[in-house]
């Protein structure tokens, strides 16, 4: 069964210790060669914390579970602040080729929830596997030539 | 997919990190050599409103491809200082601009004046032809290789270029093999 960017928003984050609440999910932080989900991002703003994939206990459909609160930990770098503060967020993002022509924006991105690894990027009404992902940042997702002829015309 | 634009199409158009997926830079200004024929760079503008230049360059062996919406690059260091960059692209000739240029057939026929280079994109962005202004009004495009000498005010062009002139960027795009085909340079 697999699970999606958009479904997984808003998701509660819960401790398997105290069975406390911690948060709610915001959205995902991938890492794009490695066509995984890197980590959770937590809560918005200054008060957003990361849980990486590999602190997780469970990510499921109802909840996603973590060991106890030490699992959520501040951003350690740049591109962790970028991702906090919803720079890095992909689902709305445009999608351009690595040659440098758009696909249009990404609506969605489903995932395998036993095991973070991205599976297809929805973009309009096509779905892109996701081995195509070469990269994400800011500004855009980009995938490689693979995907070229389905580039609008000029 | 290639296609053909306006070299002024390209300003503007931001400069992203293939593996990246960040807007580093935008494209001010098409460096091109009309002696060899090519795109031998590109000038660079910060990214954003009011920005203002970057002083890096970005030398066409560095660019990853050229498309529609944006010009690729690995990363950033794809973009290099002036000092580190080849001397084409950090010091262009001052003659290197052919807008405004008459185009003048090797038989002495002016077929007008240069408006714009006509780029190939989606690779590195081989200049394939000229957009020119026709001396009796309207636009046309040439293809190249086609200039046998540029002087800073004109390009002397074989006389079978006037048989390609061409109303527009489709047009041209079918000239350019045919073209040089007759030149036997393919």
């Amino acid at each position: 069964m697999s699970d999606s960017f958009r479904q997984c928003a808003g998701r509660k984050v819960v401790s398997r210790t105290s069975a406390q609440a911690l948060g709610t999910v915001t959205h995902l932080l991938v890492d794009a060669p490695g066509r995984q989900v890197a980590a959770v991002i937590v809560g918005k703003g200054k008060k957003a914390r990361l849980v990486d994939w590999s602190a997780l206990s469970g990510f499921g459909p109802d909840a996603v579970m973590v060991g106890d609160d030490s699992a959520l930990r501040p951003p350690a770098d740049d591109r962790e602040l970028d991702g906090a503060n919803g720079k890095l967020e992909l689902v709305g993002k445009r999608v351009l080729t690595e040659r440098g022509n758009e696909l249009g924006s990404l609506a969605d991105v489903s995932f395998d929830p036993a095991t973070g690894a991205l599976e297809t990027l929805r973009v309009g009404d096509r779905e892109i596997p996701a081995d195509t992902l070469l990269g994400s940042g800011s500004y855009a997702v980009i995938v490689d030539d693979s995907q070229e002829a389905q580039a609008q015309p000029a | 997919m290639t296609l053909l634009v306006n070299a002024s199409q390209i300003t503007g158009l931001p400069v992203v990190t293939v593996y990246g997926g960040d807007d580093v830079a935008e494209v001010r200004d098409v460096v091109y050599s009309p002696g060899a024929g090519r795109l031998v760079g590109l000038t660079l503008n910060k990214r954003g409103f009011l920005a203002g230049r970057r002083r890096e360059v970005l030398p066409a062996e560095a660019i990853h491809a050229i498309g529609r919406d944006a010009v690729m690059v690995s990363d950033e260091s794809s973009l290099v200082l002036p000092e580190d960059a080849p001397d084409d692209v950090a010091h262009p000739d001052a003659d290197r601009n052919v807008v405004g240029d008459d185009v003048l057939t090797e038989g002495g026929v002016s077929l007008g004046t240069v408006r714009d280079l006509a780029l190939l994109v989606g690779g590195t962005g081989e200049v394939v032809g000229y957009q020119i202004d026709k001396p009796g009004g309207g636009q046309g495009y040439i293809p190249l290789p086609a200039q046998l000498a540029v002087s800073g005010s004109a390009l002397v062009v074989p006389d079978i270029t006037e048989e390609f002139v061409r109303d527009d960027l489709v047009g041209l795009g079918a000239a350019v093999d045919e073209f040089r085909a007759r030149l036997g340079l393919r």
